[in-house]
């Protein structure tokens, strides 16, 4: 149906009433009375009470989570940043120490990287959007098969999905630390969780590929009421600490000397010799 | 931590990697005591000493995105593109990120980075780029009266806020956006122009009595569609465009005083939790 209201044209009533004014729906700093997040006082309820991971989810989601989904994400942050300048964004913090960048320039430019489709933080978007879904068909009484066969590309002769099979390694050593930490902190196996699971079984049995740890975040992260677009809020700078890591290796040492290239070592296909046409 | 999961069991995939990097770009030729300096550079086979003597910029942007160099009327028109939208003006959000980064006395390396981070954006920035270049190329295949007449029919207008009947065309500030239009109307006069920009201009006016029109971003997707850039490369097109404009009014504020900017005021600052 079309609404259009051609007196609305030229009408900066929603603009006018926006000059010169903040509205937040998240908080902020009242000089004088204190600095408010969702309605927290952030120096009497947060400071030396809660976790930076929790007030890190308060700012994402609106939500302040109990301490132990806090904890768990904690330990999350570790298993997907490490300090080895083999993997893509962490080479970018590599190549920017070698190049005498800043160390915040070099971990915002490493961390953007992974506003990615290939790797990183954006594939998330992808893997809790498939296992919500599957987990909406698998109520309805799809099975785990229909899941897996029905609706993904394949390649190489399998399906592709998100949060399933890796680059670079078959298996993940994230998983099982995970589990321990998921059980350490009392949460138990939920029923997206338990479907990725079942996924893992499936694709390791037809296709020898499993669960990644994206698969795994999905499935957890999904039985605890979270949407696709909040989990990527959440970890946003998920990869920092490894860029910064990969950075200070090559700052700390020559300049220029981070895998340098000689002239043919890259290798050019392109167009012969040619002059230059008369313009 | 030994789990019987098949998914713990680690193993690398026996991926064939490239050992070296491959362009059709860039040539860098070795001195001949150093492997490592280049003694001659070309790009698509033209050696740069001789570009920068013959070709202007414009010639050798087109050259690097295209393979070949532009005929006249091609660079003259993406000349006269890149004028027009050297600057998105100092009310754009990310030429105030690059004021913002000036005024706090940020590196000025980081300025330009800064505002292009910002402007990768999907509204009225360089992230609607490759869309726009699609929705042109494959809606130029008809008239573009059809196209409007479509769109409008079951078009819903925002209660609040712009409309874009379709990525790089809408209202601005419930208007039309008359620099985009005045400079489409030159542009779509060019003898380089082609029929993206006339498409285009079509598709504009049909929409005028909806006081909607052109935005920045169609224009410029009009134009790069008509040179043959392809849509993945729209967004770092726009952005090269942009970031003159984008620097001047960061580094313009890089010597003024933090209050030479507005600071809102508590009053003018209200919170509103849902």
């Amino acid at each position: 149906m079309r609404i259009t209201a051609l007196n609305t044209i030229n009408n900066t009533d929603y603009w006018d009433q926006r000059r010169g004014k903040i509205i937040s729906s998240k908080g902020g700093w009242k000089i004088g009375q204190g600095v408010f997040s969702h309605g927290y006082s952030m120096m009497d309820d947060f400071v030396g009470k809660t976790s930076y991971m929790q007030v890190v989810m308060l700012n994402a989601t609106g939500r302040l989570p109990e301490r132990n989904l806090a904890d768990w994400l904690d330990a999350i942050f570790i298993c997907l940043s490490w300090p080895d300048p083999r993997i893509w964004c962490n080479q970018i913090g590599a190549l920017a120490g070698t190049t005498q960048t800043s160390v915040m320039a070099a971990t915002c430019a490493g961390t953007l990287a992974t506003d990615a489709r290939a790797y990183g933080v954006r594939p998330l978007l992808d893997g809790l959007a498939f296992i919500q879904k599957a987990f909406q068909e698998f109520e309805a009484g799809t099975s785990v098969e229909e899941i897996v066969l029905s609706g993904n590309r394949v390649r190489k002769g399998k399906p592709e999905i998100m949060g399933y099979a890796r680059p670079i390694a078959k298996g993940d050593e994230r998983i099982p630390a995970m589990e321990c930490v998921t059980k350490q902190l009392g949460f138990s196996i939920g029923k997206h969780l338990s479907l990725a699971y079942s996924i893992d079984e499936y694709l390791t049995c037809h296709y020898d590929e499993g669960m990644n740890i994206n698969g795994y975040m999905s499935g957890f992260l999904s039985d605890q009421g979270i949407t696709p677009e909040e989990s990527y809020r959440i970890f946003s700078s998920l990869v920092a600490s490894g860029v910064t890591a990969c950075y200070v290796d090559t700052r700390d040492k020559i300049p220029n000397s981070f895998l340098p290239l000689r002239c043919d070592d890259i290798v050019y296909e392109g167009k012969s010799v040619r002059a230059v046409p008369e313009n | 931590m030994n789990s019987p999961k098949p998914s713990a069991q680690v193993s690398k995939r026996d991926d064939v990697y490239a050992q070296r990097s491959v362009t059709r770009i860039w040539q860098e030729l070795p001195a001949e005591d150093n492997a490592y300096i280049a003694a001659q550079s070309r790009c698509h086979g033209y050696d740069l000493m001789a570009l920068l003597q013959q070709r202007s910029f414009v010639d050798v942007l087109y050259l690097l995105f295209r393979g070949e160099l532009p005929e006249p009327e091609e660079a003259a028109l993406l000349e006269t593109l890149m004028v027009a939208f050297i600057n998105p003006g100092p009310r754009h959000p990310a030429t105030r990120a690059a004021m913002n980064a000036g005024i706090g006395k940020t590196d000025p390396a980081l300025i330009l980075p800064i505002a292009l981070t910002t402007l990768s954006g999907k509204y009225n920035a360089a992230g609607s780029l490759e869309e726009c270049m699609r929705f042109l190329r494959k809606q130029q295949r008809k008239p573009a009266q059809v196209t409007a007449r479509q769109l409008l029919e079951k078009l819903e207008r925002p209660a609040e806020g712009d409309c874009h009947i379709a990525a790089g065309f809408g209202s601005v500030y419930n208007g039309i956006d008359l620099m985009s239009k005045q400079i489409a109307e030159h542009l779509v006069q060019m003898p380089g122009a082609g029929t993206a920009l006339k498409w285009g201009q079509d598709f504009a006016q049909t929409l005028t009595k909806e006081g909607m029109g052109w935005l920045a971003t169609g224009v410029v997707a009009a134009v790069l569609t008509d040179l043959g850039f392809q849509p993945r490369t729209a967004a770092g097109i726009y952005q090269i465009i942009s970031a003159p404009g984008l620097f001047a009014h960061g580094v313009e504020m890089a010597n003024k005083p933090m209050t030479a900017m507005p600071f809102i005021d508590d009053e003018n600052y209200s919170i509103e939790y849902d």
